[in-house]
């Protein structure tokens, strides 16, 4: 029992300490006092805050991994032992299921609020517009857990207070203590199966989307279902470990193309629809230049700035390497160190208007040599 | 012989129709609906927080006292291939339903008396053995019940059940609002058991705004529509859904109270006993004019 | 008319082949009704929650209030429209009328999941139920009925209570307690015959009133406002076939040569009542709208095609026939029509109409509660036939009068 106390305590008090963190002085953030006060004057004891707006208030939220590890919910305990709430495991899922707010849907930049600062402990009370600390907690629990563990048993979550014979609030504490949520498999190409006659197959290159074009992991999956992941009656989980085959498209047509529009609206049909599976994407075949070794390791947005629309850059080196001049220049960069012949003339024998994206002439000296065939020095890797 | 017959029939006349204009007094009184009280209770039904725990069927039977057999067991979900409805035995039922927009997330409607705000029940009960109290529960009293079943018949939602098997003394069934927690300042059993509130009790009135509160900030996750709050007059209990009332069973009704027309065809035909009356004395007219003409033509 | 008629005790032997197997039927329905006390109205019955009423209600209880019509309509007729020629009728039908009503109440009594508290609407009144009016009015009815009997039973025993035995001193006091009664009816009988003909009208349209509150549940070829317009019509229409029914089958029953010049005469007004009926039924349903629901092929629009086509449209134009008004078979046929017709219409009414939202089964009557049904109606028709012969009801040609009335009241009361 003792163990308990304390555990809630530290529990309690990493919560307080995690919470400090966050700045207080919401006061000089750029909102109107009415977007949280109903009242002209709040105070510390009689705050007056609008009942739920949910999405609408301007929230800030720690990292999943600052905040703490486990919650002990120890309000509602006339029959079941105190719920024990791995909060951490909750938060990192939660990065693609909506974010904190989809628990924390009610805070201002301020601490982290309490349930039960809004929510009555009390089922018979006076203000019924939003649910008591019960109801609460199961709305927000069940919602997710009855769609994989297809279960609604009181027992299947929490353990009854007498003939308890599972484990301890104290066993539970250190069970999901420093836990963290496994890394999530991620495909490196799907292939879509739709409906579209002209290209009836999407190559979707997933790990270039979020490698390469640097997208979050939020910027799409939003609002990932827990049960994509976690569901005890799924038997087999292909669509988690092999993307090898074509997945048939289950949604709709607008809510399929909506996530992909965020960037490819301006393009046509046949950029992402064919009968066959696509190459990965390769920018010599898409632009006409293709990237080199140090190009290549770049993200897009390196040089493209915009993640939402890459537009056609110059292909003149100077564009982006504006800072290079004869005497800094070293040639070795491009893979080719230039013989004793050749290293002291100057740029535009070879490249003509200063030209680098073009191919350098050898008629300027030579009646008999061309590039590439004949190379003005060695290749380096 | 003709004559004093037709002494008798004007001085029994007189009589009669003095002695039947002194009943309708009584008869107009037993007739005239209560007010409807403005704060009366309600409960408002969120289906789409419902998880089909069936908790509240348990806590039902617990407040009523009625029997738990052994196979009833609320953690069974296959139940649910089954549609159910609320019998004598189980006054409040929930049953389950495809979710068009979520296939893991089905619907759960707990069914249960409506308590209605112009009860069939009570107006067609043949001794007024059902009343709508002022906290909005419809109840029934089994010591006027006579076993008629008429209130089956009448009511719109097919609620109150009847104890078949029962040789002697069999009851009407049905959601009493919890009428005796009520008075001692207790929830409804169902309502103070969810786990997830999707049962919100309170005065009728809140709960409307509380339902318009709701589908206007989750207009993705309710339909726009709030049953109960118009069909057949208004019911006590109110419910809200993301799909379409009719896919959950609902029975789809019109917004005049169940017993109005019969009401009115009642209070036409007997407008204070007036036209029984009228039809009496022209029915002795008739009679006594075909007597005299009779008499006059033996003469 | 050739001879002056007297109501008269006929002399006939009462057990029959026929009364034989009534008798059987009628035991029969006592062993289920003995089980439905035993164990309830669920072990004997097919009802259930989405069927509260049955046969016991749509035919024991609304064809029977509408079949023991022919009392006040032909009351209504004898009585008030004073028409002397029909008297002959009056107690025929004021006996079926008192049995019917008698059999309604136990019918009720039977259904009822309390019977024991059949007595409470008279101490727990609610004025907007319309059973309650009915139950009411059934109630004053029938014992309006029984008032109207009296004379007749006067007419027999007055200075012929014979008591054996013990009871001997009874002779006196019980026979100056007939006349009295019989002296008093006779000054105020007036009263209970309007009575009787105003209750009547009411309960039987309030019986119509019944399933209005039963709103959508109710299939809309039947469910209208003027429902109670409609039972009342009919009621009115089915009294006189209702008569000449019984007067052909107890004229043969009981081997008399029936009044067909009554009957006829009877016959004769039953056309344009019927024709009233159907012109409300049809309206109505026009101006609902209501014929759309003919167009689909269910039970509830064959069923009210046999109602309308076999029990209204088919006996009104026979009814309208001179041939069939002569003829005793064609009368019989065209007043069976109209029974039928009638009888359908409650069971549609009550029963087809009826369409429960949660019905997992549709109802159908168990064997048990057609046994009790039957075995009322043989009970019915076995106590009718006793009080032929004990009382002076059926009217004889004169001559052929065994047994002289002292007390020659003609009709019932004057």
């Amino acid at each position: 029992m003792r163990a308990l106390v304390y555990s809630i305590l530290i529990v309690l008090i990493s919560l307080l300490v995690s919470s400090a963190q966050i700045k207080k002085d919401h006061s000089g953030q750029n909102i109107t006092c009415e977007t949280c006060h109903v009242c002209r004057v709040p105070t510390k004891d009689d705050p007056c805050l609008r009942a739920c707006p949910r999405l609408l208030m301007i929230k800030q939220f720690p990292s999943p991994e600052t905040g703490p590890d486990v919650v002990v919910m120890d309000d509602l305990t006339d029959r079941y032992m105190p719920g024990v709430f791995p909060h951490k495991l909750h938060a990192q899922m939660s990065e693609m299921t909506g974010g904190c707010i989809a628990c924390h849907h009610y805070n201002t930049l301020g601490p982290i609020l309490n349930c039960k600062e809004c929510h009555s402990i009390k089922r018979k009370r006076e203000d019924i517009t939003k649910p008591d600390l019960k109801g609460a907690y199961h709305q927000q629990c069940l919602n997710c857990h009855r769609q994989w563990s297809h279960k609604t048993e009181c027992v299947s979550c929490h353990e009854k207070k007498n003939g308890n014979t599972g484990l301890s609030v104290a066993q539970l504490i250190s069970r999901f203590k420093n836990k963290s949520h496994p890394e999530v498999n991620k495909p490196d190409v799907i292939v879509y199966d739709t409906n579209y006659d002209k290209g009836k197959l999407v190559t979707f290159y997933h790990k270039e989307h979020s490698t390469l074009f640097g997208l979050k992991c939020i910027d799409c999956h939003n609002n990932e279902n827990c049960i994509r992941c976690h569901d005890l009656q799924k038997k087999n989980k292909e669509q988690i470990s092999g993307f090898d085959l074509p997945v048939k498209v289950q949604v709709s047509k607008e809510e399929r193309h909506l996530k992909c529009f965020g960037c490819h609206a301006n393009n046509k049909c046949s950029f992402c629809h064919s009968n066959e599976k696509m190459k990965p994407f390769d920018h010599k075949l898409r632009t006409g230049w293709a990237l080199n070794r140090f190009h290549k390791k770049l993200s897009c947005i390196k040089c493209h700035g915009n993640k939402k629309s890459f537009t056609k850059l110059n292909s003149n080196c100077n564009n982006c390497h504006s800072g290079w001049t004869p005497e800094t220049f070293n040639h070795k960069i491009t893979g080719l160190v230039l013989d004793d012949n050749h290293s002291d003339i100057d740029c535009e024998e070879c490249h003509l208007n200063r030209d680098f994206g073009n191919k350098p002439v050898c008629d300027n000296c030579h009646d008999d040599k061309n590039w590439p065939e004949n190379k003005p020095g060695r290749m380096v890797e | 012989m003709a004559t004093q017959n037709r002494r008798d029939f004007l001085k029994t006349a007189t009589f009669l129709s003095a002695s039947a204009l002194s009943i309708p007094t009584t008869h107009a009184k037993a007739s005239e609906p209560e007010a409807l009280n403005e704060n009366r209770m309600g409960v408002l039904v969120d289906t789409t927080v419902c998880i089909g725990c069936r908790n509240c069927e348990a806590a039902c039977k617990e407040a009523h006292n009625l029997p738990m057999e052994t196979s009833f067991n609320i953690n069974n979900r296959d139940i649910f291939k089954l549609k159910r409805r609320p019998d004598e035995t189980s006054l409040t039922v929930v049953n389950e339903y495809p979710n068009p927009k979520n296939k893991l997330l089905p619907t759960d409607v707990k069914v249960q008396c409506m308590h209605c705000d112009h009860p069939a029940c009570v107006s067609a009960c043949i001794v007024g053995a059902f009343t709508k109290h002022k906290n909005g529960a419809v109840t029934w009293d089994g010591s006027k019940c006579i076993g008629c079943r008429y209130c089956m018949v009448a009511c719109p939602f097919q609620i109150p059940a009847f104890e078949y098997n029962k040789a002697i003394q069999p009851r009407i069934m049905k959601c009493d609002f919890c009428f005796e927690r009520q008075s001692e300042n207790k929830l409804p059993a169902c309502v103070e058991i969810c786990p997830t509130e999707a049962l919100t009790f309170g005065k009728r009135k809140d709960l409307l705004e509380i339902a318009r509160d709701r589908i206007k900030r989750r207009p993705e996750r309710y339909i726009n529509y709030i049953y109960g709050e118009h069909e057949v007059g208004g019911t006590s209990w109110l419910y809200l859904a993301g799909q379409k009332f009719s896919n959950l069973d609902f029975p789809v009704l019109g917004t005049e109270p169940a017993p109005g027309v019969t009401e009115s065809i009642q209070h036409g035909i007997f407008a204070y006993f007036i036209p029984p009356i009228a039809l009496y004395a022209l029915l002795g007219g008739v009679m006594w004019i075909n007597r005299r003409k009779n008499s006059e033509e033996e003469k | 008319m050739e001879f002056s008629m007297k109501p008269a005790q006929l002399k006939i032997k009462y057990l029959t082949p026929g009364v034989a197997v009534l008798i059987l039927l009628a035991f029969n329905g006592f062993v289920f009704l003995a089980l439905r006390f035993l164990y309830g109205l669920g072990y004997v019955t097919n009802l259930d929650l989405q069927h509260p009423w049955g046969i016991w209600i749509a035919i024991d209880v609304a064809s029977g209030v509408a079949l023991a019509a022919g009392g006040f309509t032909s009351a209504a007729l004898g009585h008030i429209i004073y028409k002397e020629d029909y008297k002959i009728i009056l107690r025929p039908a004021l006996l079926t009328a008192m049995l019917g009503y008698t059999f309604v109440a136990f019918a009720v009594f039977i259904d009822l999941g309390r019977y024991y508290y059949i007595w409470h609407p008279l101490i727990y009144w609610n004025g907007t139920s319309p059973l309650f009016e009915v139950g009411m009015c059934v109630m004053i009815y029938a014992t309006v009925l029984y008032i109207e009997f009296l004379p007749v039973v006067a007419e027999r025993f007055i200075g012929k209570v014979n008591f054996k035995g013990i009871f001997s001193f009874l002779n006196k006091p019980v026979d100056s307690l007939l006349r009295t009664l019989n002296r008093g009816l006779r000054k105020t009988m007036f009263i209970f015959i309007i009575a009787g003909v105003v209750l009547s009208t009411l309960h039987q349209s309030s019986l119509g009133t019944l399933m209005v509150i039963a709103g959508e549940k109710m299939h809309p070829l039947w469910q209208t406002p003027i429902l109670p317009l409609l039972f009342l019509l009919s009621a009115i229409a089915v009294g006189f076939p209702m008569v000449i029914f019984e007067s052909l089958i107890a004229a043969r029953s009981f081997k008399l040569k029936p009044e067909m010049e009554v009957l006829s005469g009877l016959g004769r007004m039953v056309g344009p009542l019927l024709g009233i009926y159907l012109a409300f039924k049809i309206g109505d349903m026009a101006i609902r709208g209501t014929y759309v629901y003919l167009t689909e092929v269910n039970t509830q629009s064959v069923m009210f095609m046999i109602e309308v086509i076999v029990g209204v449209i088919i006996p009104l134009r026979m009814f309208f026939s001179e041939k069939v008004l002569r003829s005793k078979l064609w009368l019989f046929v065209a007043s069976t029509l109209v029974i039928i017709g009638v009888l359908l219409n409650r069971i549609n009414d009550f029963l087809v109409a009826y369409s429960p939202p949660y019905a997992f089964q549709s109802y159908f009557p168990s064997i048990g509660e057609i046994s009790v049904t039957i075995g009322f109606i043989s009970v019915l028709v076995l106590l009718y036939r006793a009080f032929v012969m004990i009382f002076p009801v059926i009217s004889l040609p004169d001559k052929k009068l065994i047994t002289q009335a002292k007390y020659a009241v003609r009709g019932g009361a004057k």
